[in-house]
């Protein structure tokens, strides 16, 4: 199906509130959802046989910090079926008070399994919460790694389990990264 | 009286022969079967995705050489792809014939590797060697391309760094000439061997659905008998102009669809397919520049892409988010091993202690591309 065809079916399903179609940059368009619409969204698109979106290709964050500070859950959905494609993004913002009360989803995990290990993922390195994972914890760093790496202004503790994480100058040569 | 039972927890790895790499399972075993097994990653992180924020867009292609490290090339023109398509940036045609030349080439000695190990983790060491012996000769076809014989850091935004030297077709295709019937002779040691088939038909079966469901991608999508291949379905750089087939599981000559088998004899044909594609190649490749070269510092306008490309390890995606500047704003790396390992602990379950060693080894997976 074309986009604006699948466009147009999710509309007449969801409703057209909480819905938005970027179109206007260069690259794939998208799909802005709501956080409450995400799951009823995501059962249809999978059920649906016209839509039967079966495999979920990545599932990945992206943390914004310009005028608002915000952290965006990416999907990207195929087709084998029918050989089309849809980037669905949902937004959560992260205040600066208590941002984990923010940062929260619900879990696709029980509808495209693969979400379990891409979400577990996203919560190690964004913060974010995925509700209804069956088995959340950090994927890739230590359980008692502190702070999400990939939001943006993460700061790495100078010390993990009394080992120094940075390296101090070498004859001048600062070693590691610099901004 | 029945014989009492035990529940046994089994620490298997970070380091351990057939793991390749550092990955590490925590299994709870009763007996020789194991009820539940729990892949534990991120021995090999290396923050790629970060680093990618850090530095500019020609300065990361290096880093993806260390993405998989069997299979530098395709991680290179993965993310080359990307960005040319973000940049919109042109590639002379000769240019797109030399990366498939050096992609399929490195999709044979990446499978060389994986169908050796593979043999060796179920116990005959002797074929590990004999391809190693293969893999070295195209080594050497490299180095004498890039310098490097692993990591190439070969392919560039609009091209490649160095045009094929004088000669380099003629000793590729003596290559070609040893290594097909080489292919033939692996078939007669170990493929058509019955211990060895005997050993992995109908071990560690993965369905169709669970195969889409956790997303397994390449060989061992194809393996559990779903016809899908970029190179043919989505045509990228030249692979639309190429006359190749896609091996599917489920044959006569396969065992059970979806088993560990499957997965090995795939690899085994892939192979004579590359071999096919890379003879086409050679005759097809025309005359002129290799690099449409760019002084001009790369910026990209502000915008999204999500690029796939089939890598010997499946589907590789970069998930690329610009807001302008000379940095990428997000780069999410997408990899087929990652998804390989998440379905370890629902097909892992229920196997064997030793049929662990087995689905791992034919999953291929490679620790650095689950880990990144």
């Amino acid at each position: 199906m074309q986009k604006q065809a699948i466009l147009e079916r999710i509309k007449r399903i969801i409703g057209e509130a909480d819905l938005q179609w970027i179109d206007d940059q260069p690259g794939d368009p998208y799909l802005i959802v709501g956080k409450e619409k995400l799951l009823r969204l995501a059962i249809y698109l999978k059920g649906d046989p016209h839509l039967s979106f079966d495999t979920l290709l990545c599932l990945s964050g992206v943390h914004n910090m310009g005028d608002e500070d915000e952290i965006e859950v990416v999907y990207h959905l195929y087709s084998l079926r029918h050989r089309h494609q849809l980037t669905l993004k949902v937004i959560l913002e992260r205040p600066a008070f208590f941002p984990h009360f923010y940062l929260k989803i619900d879990s696709i995990s029980e509808i495209w399994p693969a979400a379990g290990w891409m979400e577990r993922e996203t919560y190690d390195m964004f913060g974010v919460h995925f509700v209804g994972n069956k088995d959340f914890r950090r994927l890739l760093l230590p359980p008692d790694w502190e702070g999400h790496p990939l939001q943006k202004d993460y700061r790495e503790s100078p010390v993990y389990r009394d080992i120094t994480t940075t390296r101090e100058e070498i004859d001048g040569i600062v070693v590691g990264f610099q901004e | 009286m029945p014989l009492a039972t035990e529940s046994m927890v089994l620490n298997m790895g970070p380091h351990h022969p057939s793991t390749h790499g550092v990955l590490r399972f925590i299994l709870r075993t009763d007996g020789e079967v194991i009820h539940h097994c729990r892949p534990d990653i991120g021995y090999l992180h290396r923050g790629l995705e970060k680093i990618a924020e850090k530095v500019s867009y020609a300065h990361f292609m290096p880093y993806t050489d260390r993405l998989d490290y069997l299979a530098a090339m395709n991680c290179n023109l993965g993310y080359a792809i990307t960005v040319e398509r973000a940049a919109g940036i042109e590639v002379p045609p000769r240019a797109e014939y030399i990366r498939v030349l050096v992609a399929e080439l490195n999709r044979i000695i990446s499978h060389l590797i994986s169908v050796g190990t593979f043999a060796m983790d179920m116990g005959a060491v002797t074929p590990f060697t004999h391809s190693l012996r293969e893999r070295e000769w195209v080594n050497d076809l490299f180095e004498e391309l890039c310098g490097s014989r692993l990591t190439y850091n070969y392919v560039r935004f609009g091209g490649v760094a160095l045009d094929l030297p004088d000669g380099f077709l003629q000793r590729l295709s003596r290559f070609l000439d040893y290594f097909e019937p080489r292919l033939r002779q692996y078939n007669r040691f170990i493929s058509k061997n019955k211990i060895f088939k005997e050993r992995l038909v109908g071990v560690a079966v993965i369905s169709p659905k669970d195969a889409l469901d956790y997303k397994l991608v390449g060989p061992n999508l194809r393996a559990s008998g779903i016809d899908w291949d970029l190179r043919r379905d989505e045509p990228y750089s030249v692979y639309g102009e190429l006359d190749f087939d896609v091996p599917v599981g489920g044959g006569a000559e396969m065992g059970e669809l979806g088993d560990c088998y499957s997965r090995y004899w795939i690899r085994i044909r892939e192979m004579e397919q590359s071999v096919r594609i890379l003879r086409q190649c050679m005759e097809k490749i025309p005359d002129g520049s290799h690099w449409n070269r760019s002084k001009k510092k790369l910026k990209i306008e502000p915008g999204e892409f999500y690029v796939r490309t089939e890598a010997p390890r499946g589907e590789l995606g970069f998930y690329l988010v610009s807001k302008g500047g000379l940095k990428p704003h997000r780069l999410k790396i997408m990899t087929g091993s990652f998804s390989a390992m998440s379905i370890v602990e629902k097909v892992g379950s229920g196997l064997m202690v030793a049929d662990l060693v087995a689905l791992i080894a034919s999953l291929d997976v490679v620790a650095p591309e689950v880990d990144r």
